[in-house]
Order: structure tokens, then sequence, then C-alpha cells
């Protein structure tokens, strides 16, 4: 089985995904695993299958909305952003930002390890 | 399983952030069931999602220099399993909770049909001790919890007057003290008084003795009780000189008075005079008499027994209820009384010298004694579902062990842990729900079984039954149970090791230490629950057995009493009240067989008892603080030949013992120990009796064996006699020792108090060894419940330790093949199992000892006779268990024994 390592990483990765849509505006799925892959200097190998939990999860709590468009390359693909709410959840959370970092780091040095 | 789904953050923010939260949840859901719904878009849309997701994986991989199938495979890589992701996705859009528990629950009615020998035994076991709680909990819930059938219940308090350097922990008020706290207290709303005892109705059809309840007129108030029809009491009914006015109630009105729609304004005879009826209450409003139907109410100073009584300041005998003023503590309560109290005692210190006052809720009142041993009993019947949870654990357990392939190679296709936990729990669920359901049907049973089996001592029992309430307990405590065994089976499934399930094949072979331990430990916890049982059974059983052995000083052999009362008005004077019992044993004793016939009050064990205190003339009077008392009883010269009580000393008395000769008395064996040590008591003389005869000295003219009036279970204490003729009372409570069974002489008491009086009824005819049998009812009741619980746990602790063993030896089939192959004797096998079985035993029973110890203590005060440390008890119950255990071994050891090394090494 797949360990418990994913089910922890859960709530700072919908957290990571919010805060990549607020900075980078809409998004799909790829790209935003991408993204998340990118500004962790590609340390944060994560299982790219696991964003659309995250966006799911996301997408239930109206903090992001999803709409299909058409990529760069011209493939039809569904991109998401962040809603109103989801810019408040975000801020709200600003506070927590620090501790959450921390874990973050924690998380991304467990993940090089292994 | 890690933090819930649903909670993304770490801790979400306050205030706004909370009902944002809210709203986030509720649109999830909302989107969850639009899914659930219409599951066919959402699921064909997420596809397309991973496709493109993968497309654009594929590229970035080509661009990286990649051949197309290696970019394909290293972007599948990257991506994770679509089939496990589809899984997640659905999961998390719909409702898995409801379709995984359809499914699940489908799944798990096959399986447990697949095995219906496990599911009966399971679901029986389960149903016996959800049904056995439930009914227990019904009379708890009864009798303890449910609200009481008044107004705002929680503010009614009794108010009493104790004692207590004298043990008297709680006794009534004089009227003139209770007048005088209605107008001091200021916490009370309103407070009422009341009492109660027989009237005899004449005038409408056969007399007939009605229950008569002797109120203030506040009581209706202080209940906020309405009438059904007409109304209650006024103030103005209380006082002196009012007309006698009547309440009577539903019951009463209808089976006495044939529903008369005229009663209201109508007058009725209670002991010969008329008393006008002003109202009727509704049918379940009952006080202070709370078991009675039919009953009525006069207002105090009506009477005939307490209405003298009323400007008399001495005695202890109106009960006082009172309604808190709403927002007043109980404490601030008590100190208002406490003050009252000291006050009372300053101001009336002849009569309230050293009385405090203390209050107690009406439940407490109500409930009294029964309210411990009914605590006991629901802890020792929740200890029998212990028992059979950890039972249906371990059946649990050993099935998991034996399906752990088919779990791996769930496992293995992608099913989530979680999920693995979910589908064994909504498993078990299924059987705690099946349980639960033939459970609540034994609780049905259980409890009109238990409700007519209840001593009438009971307070409420008449609230006992199967209500919402009960109903929700029985369903809340299925749902706890079948979690409570479906935990460790499910917990040990998640946490298997794959690869070494699905090596090890069928399973059968072997399994992780941690699961043998587990369940171990499980049969081992039966085993020690089931003595604390056993051992708490025990000591009341020997407790019952020494209360049954007890003497109780008189032979109730073949004795009936009977109770006639004489109406006040018309019996007024002393003097009748000896002319009316005289005649009537002249009369009975005159019949053939009924010779032995006597009088006394008040009569063992049947009346309860008079304590009253006494002086020893010539004696220095005893010091403040403290007084001699001895119960008093006031008998015809042959009542201690009729009752079998022996004389010790001096003489009995006789015919010539009237009120013209002088004051006589017998003194008990307890008494003369007590308070004539090393000195001969005939020929003393005491101060004692009842006004106004109260300062009369009596000489004691002999020793009279000891009597246990009180209860079985109660020494006798020192008891004082006087004739019949000197202390007349207003009735006659007869005794009559005969062998021609109760109903002839039922019939001739009845044939000479008609001759008699034709207006005279005779009431609360028995025969005497069933009224000190009815004595001990609720030991007798509450030690063959929990008798009956500790042999269902002996059962199960036994079924428990031949599941373990069983089991632990068909593991082993393949060992034992061995050891028999190398030439080890049948003997050896068979003692490595008792060993095994011997060991879980010993275990147990370290356990079960210091917790049989605890719990002794905690029913040390049911207990009679017996020490809570009972060696003999504690003994008795380890050995029986090892035997048990023994027994419950040696099949499957047998079983071992008998292994064909050929089979067994086939067995792989």
């Amino acid at each position: 089985m797949g360990g418990s390592r994913a089910e922890i990483l859960q709530g700072t990765l919908d957290l990571m995904v919010l805060k990549t849509l607020a900075g980078m505006g809409p998004l799909h799925g790829y790209g935003i695993a991408r993204r998340i892959e990118q500004i962790s200097d590609e340390a944060l190998q994560i299982n790219q299958g696991t964003i659309y939990a995250s966006l799911v999860r996301l997408m239930q709590k109206g903090w992001i909305s999803g709409a299909w468009g058409t990529s760069e390359n011209n493939r039809k693909a569904k991109f998401y952003s962040i809603t109103k709410g989801g810019r408040k959840q975000l801020q709200a959370e600003a506070e927590n930002w620090e501790r959450i970092a921390t874990v973050v780091g924690r998380v991304l040095r467990a993940a090089e390890r292994g | 399983m890690g933090a819930d789904r649903d909670s993304c953050w770490p801790r979400a923010a306050r205030g706004g952030a909370r009902v944002r939260a809210m709203l986030a949840w509720i649109r999830a859901v909302a989107s969850r069931i639009r899914v659930w719904l219409s599951p066919g878009r959402a699921n064909s849309e997420f596809a397309q999602e991973l496709e493109e997701h993968l497309a654009m994986l594929t590229e970035e991989n080509v661009r990286r220099g990649m051949g197309p199938e290696e970019a394909k495979r290293a972007a599948r890589m990257r991506l994770g399993g679509v089939t496990q992701l589809a899984e997640t996705n659905r999961e998390l859009k719909g409702l898995p909770v409801l379709e995984t528990f359809l499914k699940d629950t489908r799944y798990a009615l096959r399986m447990l049909r697949k095995n219906p020998g496990f599911t009966a035994v399971v679901v029986l076991t389960l149903a016996l001790g959800i049904g056995a709680n439930t009914a227990i909990f019904s009379v708890v819930y009864a009798v303890l919890l449910k609200p009481l059938p008044y107004a705002q219940p929680e503010q009614l308090v009794t108010v009493f007057q104790a004692k207590p350097q004298e043990g008297v922990m709680g006794t009534g008020w004089s009227y003139a003290n209770f007048a005088e706290l209605r107008k001091q207290n200021h916490v009370f709303s309103e407070m009422g008084g009341s009492q109660f005892h027989q009237l005899t109705l004449t005038g409408r059809g056969e007399p007939a003795v009605v229950n008569a309840s002797i109120v203030t007129p506040e009581v209706f108030s202080v209940l906020e009780e309405k009438p059904l029809v007409g109304r209650v009491f006024l103030a103005e009914d209380g006082k002196r000189g009012a007309p006698a006015v009547a309440i009577v109630s539903e019951g009463l009105w209808r089976e006495v008075f044939g529903a008369d729609s005229n009663l209201i304004g109508s007058s009725i005879n209670l002991d010969k005079r008329s008393f006008t009826v002003v109202g009727i209450m509704r049918g379940n409003f009952r006080f202070p008499q709370v078991t009675e139907t039919k009953q009525l109410w006069i207002p105090l100073v009506q009477d005939p027994l307490f209405g003298s009584w009323i400007e008399r300041r001495g005695g202890h005998w109106l009960r006082v209820i009172a309604r808190a003023k709403p927002g007043v503590s109980m404490v601030q309560v008590q100190a208002e009384m406490d003050a009252i109290g000291a006050r009372l005692g300053k101001e009336f210190p002849a009569e309230n010298d050293g009385w405090a006052v203390r209050i107690a809720s009406l439940r407490q009142m109500m409930v009294g004694n029964v309210k411990s041993a009914l605590l006991v009993l629901l802890g020792a019947v929740g200890l029998v579902l212990l028992i059979a949870c950890a039972n249906i654990a371990n059946l649990l357990l050993t099935r998991a062990t034996s399906r752990a392939r088919e779990i791996a190679v769930r496992a293995t296709l992608g099913a989530g842990r979680g999920r693995i936990v979910r589908q064994l729990l909504s498993e078990t669920a299924v059987l705690g729900l099946l349980g639960g359901l033939i459970g609540i049907g034994l609780a049905y049973w259980g409890v009109h079984a238990l409700s007519s089996l209840l001593p009438e001592s009971v307070p409420r029992v008449n609230a006992i039954g199967v209500d919402n309430t009960v109903l929700g307990f029985a369903v809340l405590l299925s749902a706890v149970a079948s979690f409570a065994f479906g935990l460790a089976p499910a917990w040990f499934a998640a946490n298997s090791n794959l690869q070494a399930s699905l090596r090890e094949g069928g399973g059968r072979a072997g399994e992780s230490g941690n699961r043998r331990r587990a369940r171990n430990l499980l049969a081992a916890g039966e085993i020690a629950l089931a003595m604390v049982l056993l051992v708490a059974a025990g000591l009341l059983l020997r407790s019952f057995g020494k209360l049954m052995a007890v003497s109780p000083g008189f032979d109730a052999q073949h004795i009936v009493k009977a109770d006639i009362s004489l109406p006040q008005f018309q019996y007024s004077k002393p003097q009748q009240w000896t002319a009316f019992s005289d005649e009537l044993l002249r009369r009975i004793q005159a019949r053939p067989g009924l010779r032995d016939a006597a009088v006394a009050v008040p009569r063992p064990i049947v009346d309860g008892f008079v304590n009253l205190g006494f002086d020893i003339v010539g004696n220095p009077p005893v010091s403040a603080g403290s007084s001699r008392t001895a119960d008093y009883v006031s008998v015809s010269p042959n009542y201690f030949r009729v009752m079998g009580i022996p004389l010790m000393a001096g003489r009995l008395f006789d015919a010539h013992d009237t009120l013209s000769a002088p004051r006589v008395s017998l003194i008990s064996e307890a008494m003369a120990r007590h308070y004539f040590p090393n000195q001969d008591p005939v020929g003393k003389r005491l101060t004692f009796g009842f006004p106004p005869d109260g300062a009369m000295e009596r000489e004691i003219v002999g020793i009279i064996g000891d009597v246990r009036d009180v209860a079985l279970g109660q020494e006798p204490g020192p008891m004082m006699y006087v004739p019949y003729g000197q202390a007349p009372f207003w009735g006659a409570n007869m005794v009559v020792k005969s062998t021609l069974g109760v109903s002839s002489v039922a019939a001739a008491i009845r044939e000479e108090v008609r001759r008699i009086d034709k207006d005279l009824p005779v009431t609360d005819i028995a025969a005497m060894p069933e009224i000190v049998d009815a004595s001990v009812a609720q030991t007798r009741f509450r030690t063959f419940l929990l008798a009956l619980f500790a042999g269902m746990a002996l059962l199960l602790a036994a079924t428990g330790i031949f599941g373990v063993i069983s089991y632990s030896v068909s593991c082993r089939t393949n060992e034992i093949g061995i050891r028999v192959a190398l030439g080890a004797s049948s003997g050896s096998i068979l003692g490595g199992v008792f060993r095994e079985t011997l060991m879980l035993a010993l275990v147990g029973l370290a356990i079960g000892l210091p917790c049989a110890l605890a719990a002794s203590r905690l029913i040390g005060h049911l207990l009679f006779g017996v020490s809570a440390y009972d060696p003999a008890t504690l003994g008795a119950v380890a050995l029986g268990l090892a035997t048990v255990a023994a027994m419950a071994g040696y099949v499957p050891a047998r079983r071992a024994m008998r292994v064909d090394p050929m089979v067994a090494l086939r067995h792989e």
C-alpha cells in the first residue's frame, strides 16, 4: 500500500494548489502539477494524479471553479481558477502560513530522502 | 487512517472562517449529492481530463528526448494508476458513504448467509447482551431517570427532620412545626404536608376500605396540579370548623362510584362521617401514595386520626413536600433550612432541640434504597455485554485471519486501507443491527417479564416500559457494541502485511503474533470479567442463603393475618376498642380450629415498627443528646403463644392485665441485655407509652425472646410489649394460627366481624409466611438477576476459551502432526493444549481477582452475613472458572490428541 505520506500531504497540497491558482491565474491539472514541481525546484515529485483529489475537494467547497477550455497546444482541457471564497480562505490561512511552510519543508526533506 | 478528508486546513481560522468552512461543507455535500444522482457525466469528464493530462505529460517527455513508447510509460508512472485515480475520484465526488455502505451491506449479507453458524452465534450472543441490557435499562430509566409525573419535578423537594446523633436520618414533622417552617422560609414558593392511611367507605354497596391521603390544602398547588373536574382544596378547607370535603381519584371514581356523573357535590361516608366530594383528579396523578390508582384526598383537619394532632408540636408524622422558587439552588435551600432548624430548636427546645432540617429531592425520597441495587444490576449486565463483545471480536479475529488472503487480494487490486476497514466494519454493523433488532425483541419480552417479576415495593414500577428513550438506548448500544467488537479485527486487517498474507496462501498456516496475543488477551479478559460477575453473584447468593436461614424469632408457619379497622367517629373511646377486640377474640377463639387467635400492633415485618423512648424508674434521666428507645408493641395475652415467641423469665400477660389493673410490660432479651446488664429486670419499672398514657410507670413482669420486627436482615433491637387491654388501638390487627387454610380462616373472621358490626370490612388477609417471603422479594430478585447474568457470563467466557483453544489447535495441526510422527505421546500433546488453556485461565483470574475485589467492595452494602472478601466465595469462583476453562479446552485438546500425522502433514 502507498504508506501514509500522501495522506499527511493532503491538507498542505490543497493549500499549495490554492496558492498556485492565486498566483498564476487559471490553470489545468497538468499545469498546476508542473507549477508545484517547479516551485519546489523539482524536489517535490508528486504523484501527479493526487492533484485531482485536491481539485475535487476545493471545487466541492466552492473555493475554486472549473471550466473547459483550450490548452496552449490546442487541446481541450479543464481550467481551474480561484474564487472569491478561495482567496478569503487563503488569506485567512496567511497567519498559519509560516507553520505550514515548515511542514512543507519537512515534507520536502522527507520526499528527498525517500 | 490519517486526517479526515474534509479537514484540509491544519486549523481553521476563527470567526468568519468558521462560517466559510460551514458554507463550504454544505456546498460540498450538495455537490456530492448532485454527482451521486448522475454519476455518468462526472466520470466521463474525469476520464477525459486524465487523458489530456497524460497526453501533456507524454509530450513533455518526448520533448525531453524519450521515445514515444517510453514517454507514454513514464507519463503513466508520473500520473499514477488511472483505475485507482478514477476510484478515488468517484469516492470524492459522489456519496461514497451511502454508496459503499449499500454495496458493503449487500456484500456483508452475502458473506453472513454463507456462514450461517457463525452468523447465528454472533447475532444471538449480541441479541442476548443487548436484550438484557435494554431490559435492565428500561427499569433504571423508569425508576431513576424518567421525569416524575408532576410539573417541573426538579423543583420539588421533600423536607424532613433528622437527629443524626441518635441515628434518626429522616422523619416527618408535627403540624405546628410545619406551619412555622412554612411561615419562616423564603426559598419555597409553596409547601404542603401529607400522610395516608385507610378509611372505611360506607353507604355505597359493600363497605370498602379506601386509601385516604391526608393532606394540607397546599399540596395541590405545590404539585401545580389541576383537577379533572371540580376543584382542589382551598386554604379555607384546611381550617378548623370548615365543612368536610373530599377529592377522589379518577380510578376510584370509575371503579367504586361507577363513573357517577353527579358525584361532585354529593356526599360520601368515610369512617361513618359525611364528606362532600368537590373534585376528581386525573388517573395518573398519584400523591403521596405513588402506586395507588384508587385513592381519595381529605384535608388534614378533617382526618379522624391525624386531625386531632394538629395543635401538638411534638411528634414527627407529617411528610412535607415543597417547591423551590425558580432560580433558588439546593445549597441556598439547605442553608435556609439550617437556619430555621436552629431557630426552631431555640424557640421550642422541648420538641426541637437537637433536630436538624434536611432536604432531599422528591425522586431521592421515592427511589430510596433501590437505586444502588439497580445500578449494580446495570453494571453487571453491562459486563455481560462486554464479555459478549469480546467473544464476538474473537470470532471475527479468527475469521479475519482465514480471510487474510481475500483482503490481501482486495488491497492489491487497489482497495484503500480505509475502504477495507469500512467494508469489514459494515459487516460488523450488519451483525450489530441484526443482533440489536433481535435484542430489542428480547427486551420487549424481558421488560414484560421483569415488570411482572419485580417486587411491588420497587417504586415507579408502573412507569417501566419500552418507550422511545429505551429504544434509542438499544440502538445506540448496538452501534457502540458493533463498533467495539468490529474495531480490532478491522484494525488488524488493515495493518496486515500484504506480501506475507499472499504468500501464506489459505491463511490457515499461521497468523501474526500480535493477532494471537490480541485473541488470548480477549479470552483472558472474558475470564476476568466473568470472575467479577461470578464473585458478585456468589456473594449475593451466600448472603441470601444466610438471610433465609435467619430465624425471625417467631414461627410464621400456619399464621394468617387480617386487619379490621374501626371507624373512629363511631368507635372514638379506647374502651370501645378493647370491647371490640375482646368480643372478636372471644368469638373467633370459640370456633373449632381457631383457638390460637390474637391481636397485636404493630405486628413484626407486617406493620413496620414503632420506636419509642422510655425511662427506667430509679435510674438517672439520660444525658442530653442521647436517649433510650425500644420498639413498642401492644399485644393480646395469647399473642406470644400464637407466634411461638418463647418466655425467658417471669410471666406472660393474662386476662387480668386491663386498664383497671396495675400497668405491666414485658421486655425482649436484647433489651434486658442492653439496659439491665447483670441485673434481673423483672420487677423493675419503666416509664413509656403514648399520650395520654405517656408518663405511665409499667412494671416489667417478664422477659420474652427476641424478634426481628423491622426486617429479616436487621439484628433484633430492644423491644417492649404492653397488654392490649392497657394500650388498645382503633382496630384489630389479627394473627391466627390455624391449619384450616387461609380462605377458611378469612371466612370465619369475616363472619364473626359481621356479627359484631355489619359495616366493618376485613382487609389485607394474608398468610404470614408469604409476607415474610415478600419482605425479602427485592433481595431475592436482585440475587436471581445477578446470578442469571453471572451464568451468562460464564457461558460466554467458556465459549470464548473454547474458540481460542480450538483455533490455536487447528492452526497447529501441522506442528502437532510432526510431533506425533516424531513419537510424542498423546498425553504430552494433551498436556500441551491443557497448559495453554490453563495459562489463559490463570492470566484471566489474575486480572479478575483485583477487579472482583473492587466490585465486591462496591456491593458491600447489599451483603448480609458475608464479608465482601469472603475467601470461600473467591476460592470457589476461581476453582470453578479454572474447571470450566479446562473443560472448554478439553474438546479441542482431544482433537489435537487424535491428529493423524499423515493427514496433518498433507494439510499444507
